[in-house]
């Protein structure tokens, strides 16, 4: 390790340690990489682990559709099935789209707020620790077998109750072996992750905003993120007190959804819904903020509704506390509750219907360049209407007792995530790579990726709206025949194929670009906002001087005024900015890297095995917890 | 040359210190946690199928005494309260940067949280001797997590409270580092309220 | 340079296209589970608000669709286009286009709210009576009332369910094991069998015939084979089933 035996001389642990950090400040190496507590290579890291789960989860989701094209397919059984369609969910939601909106967040907010980095930079280190590490560790469970046997003999140990697994089906009695228990320690563990995230971002955004940058001079896409961090520190813990009760029923013989001691499993899906609707919104509100950002700059016009849009958003994130059981309403919960949740979840579609009427007036009336980007923005709008709308079906609450359960509720999710979060995230993804890469992606490499993608996605997602209103339920690894559903599964089956190709040309984009692609300056698009004022790729300290905000869209201002009729006008002097950075870097006190972050992240999935296999392990991962906290608070921050 | 604002000082868009904001805000998600805990306690209170009970009931005919100790508990949760109060010393102490005062209301607090997990220990000891058990009925579930998690976060009070404090003992705390006892302080006494709350709504107020 | 001309031909045959799809779907009429060919007065209504809320749905969407595919093909940037007018806003639109769809919405809701309360009335004295038990992985239905029961005062128990045309059944739901769901789709939406819970469902059949059901709650690994069958009769045919399945199961 570094210098540690420099001139054969001894060194000290703490010598050792220390040099070790400044070799890492030089950014060269992977040390540099495994102690860096700078956002913009945090970001990195969950973005490549984050696309990584998505492959995983994206295989995961082919071998279902495989086993499904047919009635009698033969490709797994029903014990394989289950534990694919719950870790798909699980990957999906927790390992993939979570975490790609967080590498949106560590790269882009300090940018778009004019600040160096975040408020707590070890602590963004952390969490994306953790959350490998918890990625790591709910993935292996596939390779632990089961009571029925092995890997090798073809038995999974992955968890298999489905991505909300509801009790009792989790309990020990009816889930034996291990599954639940890496489900419920791994999502817990995430879920660590997720909140120090959240923490770190609300401080950021609401303490470190360049001088002049009032809350309504922000970006919208910094709204969305300080709302959706909002959303996660108060839902997490509801449904890490639920998993902590499932694990206590399953470890100590708790009662909590023991119905033969009183309990009722009502409880767990309560508290899982009130978690899992904010959950929802977590995952769709930062892509919203993308799509917020791409639309006026290729456009060339500043979002129609500014302060609707922000509103909406953060009416969408209030309200949906209030519908959670809409996800029960078949529970017989009664008339009362059923009416109630109906009418909140009716109501909720409003914000939603403002926030897609101002991104069209947005669009309306400008001149439209159609690359990628906004190919995948304008393709949200569409999906997420209709997606929304079926929403809005279900909530006519007795078309819902037939729709629950069926592939019209996959239907409409999947419009929702994909067609909505996914494509966002596409869109952001087009939108930023140049700015943190220096290259431009290839533009028609990525029209291709984007109709394929478009194309595939609904002949795989409309047919099950079909399917769910023939009366195909989820969760099932086969189906008679003659039931109607054989040519539409066929169908999706093809879509999903045609979904994976795209993903491999947006691959290949990716790799093309970084070693041959067209160099990005600081500011490829005309852009309207304060990560397009410094170069491309961004220097480690951002800004050589802080930012003085005087309005929204602050650089669109600096390079364009307004003539009379509201056509913009280049400042004389304007776009300067962009070209050299006044000065180089000397005298800013960057945060110094760090390693505790990891440690004390790696004791987390030790203390998890510990619970499934053995205590000591529990004891072994809390002392290496401790010690990493230990270190980390009393480490300076920088030297 | 500009000197850009280092991770943790000062010039804040709000003024609040970044760390001050983190622990409100890990606090507030805290309530969530702990309202989550309490929300079931109350959703299966007086659903068990069988004893033990926290207070003398009758079920299915049949007379049991409550496993509650009301007085005892009153003293146990007064120890608590006043450990707030040795906290609040304790930081007025090193804002003046009265070192020796920090340590002594340090210790003081640390051993007050302490005296309080004593006697939750022996409490918990007696509800098992009676049957009250984590497996043993509804009561026994709701009651022991709940209660069990508020002592896991006590625990790790004074854990926080005695590094301080050793931190003291080498001079490294001066009026300087106040906001690290201040920070120490909110944990301390949120950790007080939410066992206000459980005494209230666990102990004290009983359904007819 | 002119705008280029709007591609009405193009969207007519795509709209063509899509319906041809959508509606050879449906052409499995008569799939056994198809909700959208109810033999039964719940699932009837359940359909009917279903249509209510698609109508409006689908002409939205295609508003929609429509307006998107206008704004990018007609601003679409051609090479020397000035700058646009940069407008920020407009109030009364805001006020327009939130307060539209509100009054949309509310207008779903009445209709809503009034199908949940018809559709959660509960099992009344004159129905049939059936507990359901639904366990991993098979369904027994069991006929409660004093008429069908047996010489020793234990239910009539069948592995398929009897009911006859026109009479409400009221269901008892009940598992001894985890959740599952209780579903005949075209008979009526489903409802969860909820272990240490009594939920009543109640509904018809208005034709007879056969009909499929199925589990509509992930419930383990027999899951997707927990189905079962439906058998809709006269009156009169119910009551000669009842007879001589009481005799067969006499002790």
């Amino acid at each position: 390790m570094a210098g540690a035996a420099l001139a054969g001389r001894p060194v000290s642990m703490v010598e050792a340690v220390r040099r070790a950090r400044q070799a890492a400040a030089s950014y060269r190496g992977i040390w540099s990489w495994v102690a860096t507590v700078d956002h913009k290579r945090i970001g990195m890291l969950y973005a490549v682990t984050a696309f990584t789960f998505f492959l995983i989860g994206g295989i995961e989701a082919l071998i279902i559709r495989l086993q499904l094209a047919q009635p009698a397919g033969g490709l797994v059984d029903s014990d394989q099935y289950s534990r694919l369609f719950t870790m798909h969910g699980t990957t999906m939601v927790f390992l993939v789209v979570m975490p790609l909106s967080a590498a949106f967040f560590n790269l882009l907010i300090p940018l778009m707020i004019g600040a160096r980095d975040v408020a707590f930079p070890r602590l963004n280190a952390f969490s994306y620790w953790v959350f490998l590490f918890g990625g790591l560790f709910m993935t292996a469970s596939f390779f632990t077998g089961n009571p029925a046997g092995g890997f090798f003999q073809g038995k999974l140990g992955a968890p298999d109750a489905g991505w909300f697994g509801y009790a009792p089906l989790t309990l020990t009695k009816f889930s034996a072996g291990h599954g639940i228990d890496y489900w419920a320690l791994g999502l817990i563990i995430l879920g660590v992750s997720s909140m120090a995230g959240g923490f770190n971002f609300i401080v950021t955004i609401i303490n470190m905003r360049a001088p002049g940058m009032t809350l309504f001079r922000m970006p919208v896409f910094v709204w969305m993120t300080l709302v959706t961090s909002f959303l996660i520190v108060l839902a997490m813990p509801i449904i890490t007190v639920a998993l902590f009760q499932l694990m206590f029923d399953r470890t100590f013989g708790a009662n909590f959804f023991n119905v033969a001691e009183g309990g009722t499993p009502l409880l767990w899906q309560h508290m899982f819904w009130l978690f899992g609707h904010p959950e929802v919104y977590i995952l769709v509100l930062p892509a919203m903020g993308i799509v917020s950002e791409v639309l006026p700059t290729f456009s060339r016009k500043p979002l129609f509704g500014y302060p609707f849009v922000v509103f909406s958003g953060t009416a969408i994130a209030f309200m949906s506390w209030g519908v959670w059981a809409h996800h029960m309403y078949t529970t017989g919960l009664g008339s009362v509750a059923n009416a109630a949740f109906g009418v909140s979840t009716i109501l909720i579609a409003v914000p939603t219907g403002v926030k897609i009427f101002n991104w069209m007036a947005t669009l309306y009336g400008g001149s439209i360049k159609l690359n990628t980007s906004l190919l995948f923005a304008v393709g949200f709008i569409a999906m997420f209407t209709v997606g929304g709308l079926t929403g809005v079906t279900h909530s006519i609450v007795p078309s819902d007792y037939q729709q629950q359960d069926t592939y019209y509720i996959v239907a409409h999710f999947h419009q929702v995530l994909v067609g909505g979060a996914l494509f966002g995230l596409f869109a952001g993804i087009y939108y930023w790579f140049p700015k943190f890469s220096g290259k431009l992606l290839n533009e028609k490499l990525g029209q291709a990726h984007f109709w394929l993608m478009m194309i595939g996605f609904n002949v795989t997602f409309q047919p099950m709206m079909i399917l769910g209103l023939l009366g195909m339920p989820r969760r099932i690894q086969s189906y008679p025949d003659g039931m109607g559903w054989g040519l539409w599964n066929m169908v999706a089956t093809v879509g999903a194929l045609a979904i994976a190709v795209s993903i491999m040309v947006f691959m290949v984009n990716i790799v093309y670009s970084m070693i041959r692609g067209e160099k990005a300056g600081a500011d490829p698009w005309d852009g309207r906002t304060l990560e397009w004022t410094i170069p491309s790729p961004p220097p480690a300290y951002n800004f050589a001087e802080i930012p003085q905000v005087r309005a929204l869209d602050d650089f669109w201002h600096r390079k364009y005024a307004e003539n009379e009729s509201g056509v913009p006008v280049p400042v004389v002097a304007g776009g300067a900015y962009a070209e050299e950075p006044h000065g180089d870097g000397h005298g800013i006190h960057l945060p110094s890297p760090s390693f505790m972050p990891l440690i004390a992240a790696f004791g987390l999935p030790i203390i998890g095995f510990g619970f499934i296999y053995d205590y000591a392990l529990v004891a072994a991962g809390a002392m290496i917890t401790l010690f990493g906290l230990y270190a980390w608070a009393l480490e300076p921050a920088s030297e | 040359m500009q000197h850009a604002p280092a991770v943790h000082q000062a010039e804040t868009s709000t003024g609040i210190d970044n760390r001050k904001l983190l622990m409100w805000l890990f606090l507030a998600s805290e309530c969530l946690f702990f309202g989550g805990l309490i929300g079931t306690y109350l959703l299966y209170r007086n659903r068990s199928e069988g004893p033990p009970f926290p207070t003398d009931t009758v079920y299915n005919g049949v007379p049991y005494s409550g496993v509650f100790d009301i007085p005892f508990t009153s003293i146990s949760a007064f120890v608590l309260l006043m450990s707030s109060v040795s906290m609040v010393l304790a930081l007025a102490a090193i804002q003046r940067n009265d070192k020796r005062g920090l340590r002594a209301w340090l210790l003081c607090t640390a051993l007050l949280g302490m005296t309080f997990l004593a006697g939750q220990a022996f409490e918990f000891t007696e509800f098992y001797r009676e049957g009250l058990t984590v497996h043993s009925n509804l009561f026994g579930t709701t009651f022991f997590v709940l209660t069990g998690f508020h002592g896991a976060h006590v625990s790790v009070g004074v854990l926080i409270l005695l590094s301080l404090w050793v931190m003291a003992l080498r001079g490294k705390i001066s009026a300087k580092e106040s906001l690290n006892v201040e920070l120490a302080g909110l944990y301390w006494h949120f950790v007080d309220v939410v066992w206000i709350v459980i005494f209230t709504v666990v102990y004290l107020i009983q359904p007819t | 340079m002119t705008a280029p001309r709007f591609p009405f031909r193009l969207l007519a045959l795509a709209t063509l296209l899509l319906s041809v799809l959508v509606f050879s779907g449906c052409g499995a009429f008569d799939s056994a589970q198809n909700t959208f060919s109810p033999k039964g007065d719940v699932a009837a209504l359940q359909r009917d608000m279903f249509v209510l809320v698609l109508i409006p749905a689908t002409i939205i969407c295609v508003l929609v669709f429509a307006a998107l595919l206008y704004i990018v093909v007609r601003y679409r940037q051609r090479e020397g286009d000035p700058l646009p007018k940069q407008i920020h806003g407009n109030d009364r639109l805001e006020v327009a286009w939130t307060i539209l769809p509100i009054m949309l919405l509310v207008g779903l809701a009445v209709p809503t709210v009034q199908g949940i309360i018809e559709l959660g009335q509960a099992p009344k004295a004159s129905d049939l009576h059936v507990t359901v038990v639904a366990s991993q992985w098979q369904w027994s239905f069991q006929y409660t009332d004093p008429e069908y029961a047996l010489a020793d005062g234990s239910p009539l128990i069948s592995k398929e369910l009897h009911m006859p045309v026109g009479r409400k059944v009221g269901f008892l739901l009940q598992s001894p094991d985890v959740i599952h769901s209780f579903w005949v789709p075209r008979l009526a939406g489903k409802l969860d069998v909820i272990p240490g819970r009594n939920n009543q469902l109640r509904f018809d059949a208005q034709e007879p015939g056969t009909y499929s059901g199925q589990c509509a709650e992930f419930c383990g690994i027999g899951h997707p084979a927990m189905r079962f069958t439906v058998i809709a009769q006269t009156e009169d045919d119910f009551q000669a089933w009842a007879l001589e399945e009481m005799n067969a199961q006499a002790p």
